[in-house]
C-alpha cells in the first residue's frame, strides 16, 4: 500500500516539477528577471494547495478507484485481493432483486428531480427580491443566507422537532389549530423524502441566491430602460433580458446543485434512517464502507456514482451551453 | 535574478526541513517510549470512554491501583481513552489504524456482540487457557465466545425491563397482587402482557406501552427487543454466527415480529411514543435499560414526584423454558499485537476484572457488575436493581455474536421499522435475511 502511494506521489511530483521546470525555462528564455521572480512566487504560492489537493483529493480518489476492484475489508486492510468486476456484478444483482441499492437509487432520483429545480427557482426568486433597490434588502439577504452557514446536523435536528409526528410537534400543533388531523411527515414513507427535498432546498438556496445576485448586477441597466421605452412588460423584460443575462450563472448553479443533490446523505441519515424511504446512494455507500467495513463494494458504488454524475454533467453542460 | 539552480536548492532545503519537522514527533514519542520501558514491562490498555467520564475515572483508579501493586514486579500499565461517538466511528477507526501500524494496545474494550467480528479479523487473542481459573466467576451468558473459545471478559452487565407507572396500573384495575405474579422466576406470558396492555389502553393518553419501535436506527432497539425472539422460541443465527438463513427467517422468529405487530395493530403501542411520554404519565409501561432507574429516582419527573410511584417488570415469555432477557455490555479482551509474551497483559486483565476493580467500576457507573461475587447481597430485596440482577442471573441471554453484527443490527432495525407498514412480514424478513446472509458471506 505504502509503495503504491509512494509511486503515485513520485509520478505526481514528476509531473508537477516538469510543469515548474517548463515554466521556469520559458520565463528564463524571455530574459526578464521580473518574469522569473513572478514565476517562482506563483509556484511557491500554489505548492501548498497542490500538495493538499494531492493528499486529500487525488490520492484517495485513485485508491478508491483501485479498491472498487478488490474485496477490501476495513478490518483486514492487509488482506486485499483483486476480484475483478465482482463488486459491480453484486451491485447490479442487488438492483435487479429489489434490494436496498434499488431504494437508494430511487430515493436519490426523487431527491435530485425535486431539489434541483426547486432550489434554483427559490434562489432566483430570492435573488430578484433582494436585488430590488429598497431599504432593508441587505437584512433579507442575511436572513436568506443564514441557513447556509448552519450545520446540516443542527438544521436536521431543528426540523425533526418541528416535524415531530406526535401532537407535540410544532407543525402538528399548527395543523391542529385549524382542525387538520395529525400528520406523520418524516415517518410517512410516501412523504418522507419530499420533506427532505423541501428542507434541503430551504437550507441550500441562500448560497445560489448570492450567485444570482452577482449575475443580476452584471446585467446592464440601460437594457431594461430601453425595453421599457419599447413597451416591454415586466415578464417580457425578465424573459428577454434577465434570463439570457443569467445564463452562465444558471449553468454553474445547475451543475453544482445537481452534483450536491446526487451526494445527499446527512439529512436522510439523521431525519429518516437506513430504511426503504431514507436510503440514498451516498448513505448506502457510507453504510457499506464505514459501518459494515466493506470498502471494496463501497468504492465500486462511488465509482459508478462518479461516472453517472460525470456523464450527466457533461450532457447538462452541452445542452445549457447551446445558444 | 535568481537562477534555476538556486530555486532547486531552495526546494531541496525546504524538503529536508519538512522531513525533519514531520519526523520529529515520531522520534520524540519513540524516545519517550524507550525511556518508559527502562526496567519496566509496559502493558497498554485502551478504553472506549473519556477519562473525565464516571466510567473513565473508575478505569483510571483501577489502572493506578494496578501500577501501585505491580511496582515491585516491574510491570507498568499505560491507559489511553478514545471515546466512541457512536456504534462504529472514532473508537473502531482508532483500532483499525493501530492494527495497520502494528501498534494495537495489549488490552482493548469492545462491545460484546462484536466479539466474533474482532476475533475473526485477528484483533482479539484467544484467552481460553488464561482465564480458565476465573471464568466461573462471571455469568455464563456474559462471556465472549468465538468458535467455542473465550476471547473476552465482561466489564459490567446491563439488563432491561418494563418500567411501569403505579397510578396508571391502579386506574386500569391491575392490582399489586397481580403484578407480583409477573415475577422473573416464572415469567409472565405474552397473553398476560397483552391483557395488561388492553386494560392500560383505556387509561393511557398516548399508548399502553413504549416498545421503542420508533427509536433511532442505532443499537438501542435491537438491544431492547432481541430477547422477545428467544422468548418466542426463535433464533438469529447459527452457533458460529455465519448462517442466518433458516434462523432469522424461521417460523418462531417471525412469530415474535408478528407479536410486535399485534401490539401495534391492537393499539397498545405506536412508533411515535418516546421516553418523555412515560415520564409525563402518558404511557403506562416503558421498555428500557437499567440506566433509567437513576433517571426516575433523581430527575423528579411529573409522573414520578420524588422519584417514586413506579416499578419494574421483567421480560414476558411465550414458549415455556425459553425465557430471555437482555444482557451484555462492553468487555475486555487481549489483542493479537506485536507482543508475543502475553503474561503482563494477562496480569492486567485479571486485575481489571478482579472483585475490587469490578466493585469500583460498578460504584462509578451504577450498572450491575459482571462478577457474581460483587453482586451478592448488594441489592435490597424487592428493589428494581434486585429484579434486574435476578432476571439477568435466571434468564439473561446474550445477543447473537456474528462476524457481520453491524449489518445484522441495521437489518433488525429495518424489520422493526417496517412493522406498521408491511402485512406480509414473512416475505419482508425472508428478503432481508437473504441480503444479510450474502453480506455475512463476505466477512
Amino acid at each position: 500500500m505504502e509503495i503504491i502511494a509512494l509511486l503515485i506521489f513520485c509520478l505526481f511530483l514528476a509531473v508537477f516539477l516538469g510543469v515548474v521546470a517548463h515554466d521556469l525555462y520559458k520565463a528564463k528564455k524571455t530574459n526578464t528577471p521580473f518574469r522569473v521572480k513572478n514565476c517562482i512566487a506563483g509556484i511557491l504560492m500554489i505548492a501548498p494547495a497542490v500538495i493538499l489537493c494531492f493528499l486529500f483529493i487525488l490520492l484517495p480518489m485513485l485508491f478508491s478507484l483501485g479498491y472498487a476492484f478488490t474485496d477490501y475489508n476495513q478490518m483486514r486492510p492487509d488482506e486485499v485481493h483483486f476480484v475483478g468486476f465482482n463488486n459491480f456484478k453484486e451491485i447490479f444483482k442487488e438492483i435487479g432483486s429489489g434490494g436496498d441499492m434499488l431504494y437508494a437509487i430511487k430515493n436519490t432520483a426523487i431527491f435530485v428531480v425535486g431539489v434541483v429545480p426547486l432550489q434554483i427557482l427559490l434562489a432566483l426568486g430570492l435573488a430578484l427580491f433582494c436585488s430590488r433597490k429598497v431599504r432593508g434588502s441587505s437584512i433579507f439577504k442575511v436572513c436568506f443566507f443564514a441557513p447556509v452557514v448552519i450545520s446540516l446536523t443542527v438544521t436536521s435536528y431543528l426540523w425533526l422537532t418541528i416535524l415531530d409526528p406526535s401532537e407535540d410537534g410544532l407543525f402538528n400543533m399548527l395543523l391542529g389549530a385549524f382542525g387538520i388531523p395529525q400528520q406523520q411527515f418524516l415517518k410517512d414513507p410516501k412523504t418522507a423524502m419530499l420533506w427532505v427535498v423541501l428542507i434541503s432546498a430551504w437550507q441550500g438556496c441562500g448560497y445560489q441566491m448570492l450567485i444570482f445576485i452577482s449575475g443580476l448586477t452584471n446585467i446592464r441597466e440601460d437594457l431594461y430602460e430601453a425595453a421599457k421605452l419599447d413597451g416591454a412588460n415586466a415578464w417580457q423584460r425578465f424573459i428577454r433580458i434577465t434570463v439570457p443575462g443569467l445564463k452562465s450563472s444558471v449553468l454553474y448553479i445547475t451543475i453544482t446543485v445537481f452534483i450536491g443533490a446526487c451526494r445527499i446523505m446527512v439529512q436522510p441519515m439523521l431525519m429518516i434512517g437506513p430504511y426503504s424511504e431514507g436510503l440514498t446512494l451516498s448513505y448506502y455507500m457510507f453504510l457499506q464502507g464505514t459501518d459494515y467495513g466493506l470498502v471494496g463494494k463501497s468504492s465500486a458504488i462511488a465509482l459508478l456514482m462518479t461516472i453517472f454524475i460525470g456523464l450527466v454533467t457533461f450532457v447538462q453542460k452541452k445542452v445549457l451551453s447551446k445558444k | 535574478m535568481i537562477s534555476v539552480k538556486k530555486v532547486f536548492k531552495i526546494i531541496g532545503v525546504a524538503a529536508c526541513a519538512a522531513l525533519v519537522i514531520s519526523g520529529l514527533p515520531g522520534w520524540i514519542s519513540l524516545s519517550k517510549q524507550n525511556e518508559e520501558q527502562g526496567g519496566n514491562t509496559v502493558v497498554s490498555v485502551m478504553f472506549h470512554v473519556s477519562s473525565s467520564s464516571k466510567e473513565g475515572q473508575a478505569y483510571k483508579k483501577c489502572v493506578d491501583a494496578f501500577n501501585e501493586a505491580y511496582k515491585d514486579k516491574k510491570i507498568k500499565a499505560t491507559a489511553s481513552y478514545t471515546p466512541r461517538t457512536d456504534g462504529s466511528s472514532a473508537y473502531e477507526t482508532a483500532l483499525i489504524s493501530m492494527k495497520l501500524e502494528n501498534k494495537l494496545p495489549d488490552i482493548i474494550t469492545f462491545d460484546s456482540p462484536k466479539c466474533s467480528y474482532y476475533a475473526a479479523n485477528g484483533y482479539l487473542y484467544n484467552i481460553n487457557n488464561m482465564v480458565a481459573d476465573i471464568k466461573d466467576e462471571f455469568y455464563e451468558s456474559s462471556l465472549n465466545y468465538y468458535n467455542g473459545d473465550i476471547y473476552g471478559l465482561p466489564i459490567q452487565e446491563s439488563s432491561a425491563g418494563f418500567y411501569y407507572n403505579k397510578t396508571l396500573f391502579r386506574n386500569a384495575g391491575i392490582s399489586d397482587k397481580e403484578i407480583s405474579e409477573y415475577g422473573d422466576e416464572t415469567p409472565w406470558t405474552y397473553a398476560e402482557f397483552s391483557s395488561v396492555c388492553e386494560r392500560l389502553k383505556s387509561v393511557c393518553e398516548k399508548a399502553a406501552v413504549n416498545m421503542n419501535f420508533g427509536g433511532t436506527a442505532d443499537e438501542t432497539t435491537p438491544y431492547l427487543l432481541y430477547p422477545f425472539i428467544y422468548a418466542s422460541g426463535g433464533e438469529f443465527a447459527s452457533e458460529d454466527g455465519r448462517t442466518v438463513t433458516g434462523y432469522l427467517d424461521s417460523e418462531d422468529t417471525v412469530s415474535a415480529f408478528y407479536f410486535f405487530k399485534s401490539l401495534l395493530s391492537n393499539g397498545y403501542t405506536t412508533d411515535q411514543v418516546d421516553a418523555n411520554d412515560f415520564y409525563n404519565g402518558k404511557v403506562g409501561m416503558y421498555l428500557s435499560s437499567g440506566w433509567t432507574i437513576a433517571d426516575l429516582r433523581n430527575k423528579n419527573y411529573s409522573a414520578f414526584p420524588s422519584g417514586s410511584n413506579w416499578g419494574l417488570l421483567p421480560y414476558p415469555c411465550d414458549v415455556p423454558g425459553c425465557a430471555a432477557s437482555a444482557t451484555g455490555s462492553w468487555s475486555f479482551g487481549i489483542t493479537q499485537n506485536h507482543h508475543s509474551d502475553k503474561s503482563a497483559a494477562r496480569e492486567l486483565l485479571k486485575w481489571l476484572v478482579n472483585d475490587e476493580s469490578s466493585a469500583t467500576i460498578t460504584e462509578h457507573t451504577g450498572m450491575i457488575s459482571a462478577k457474581k461475587s460483587v453482586n451478592e447481597g448488594r441489592y435490597e430485596k424487592g428493589s428494581p436493581e434486585e429484579m434486574l440482577f435476578t432476571q439477568l442471573a435466571n434468564t439473561g441471554r446474550a445477543r447473537p455474536t456474528m462476524v457481520g453484527y453491524s449489518v445484522f443490527s441495521t437489518t433488525f432495525n429495518q424489520i422493526v421499522h417496517e412493522l406498521p407498514r408491511t402485512d406480509n412480514l414473512e416475505k419482508f424478513i425472508s428478503e432481508k435475511t437473504a441480503i444479510l446472509q450474502e453480506t455475512i458471506n463476505k466477512y
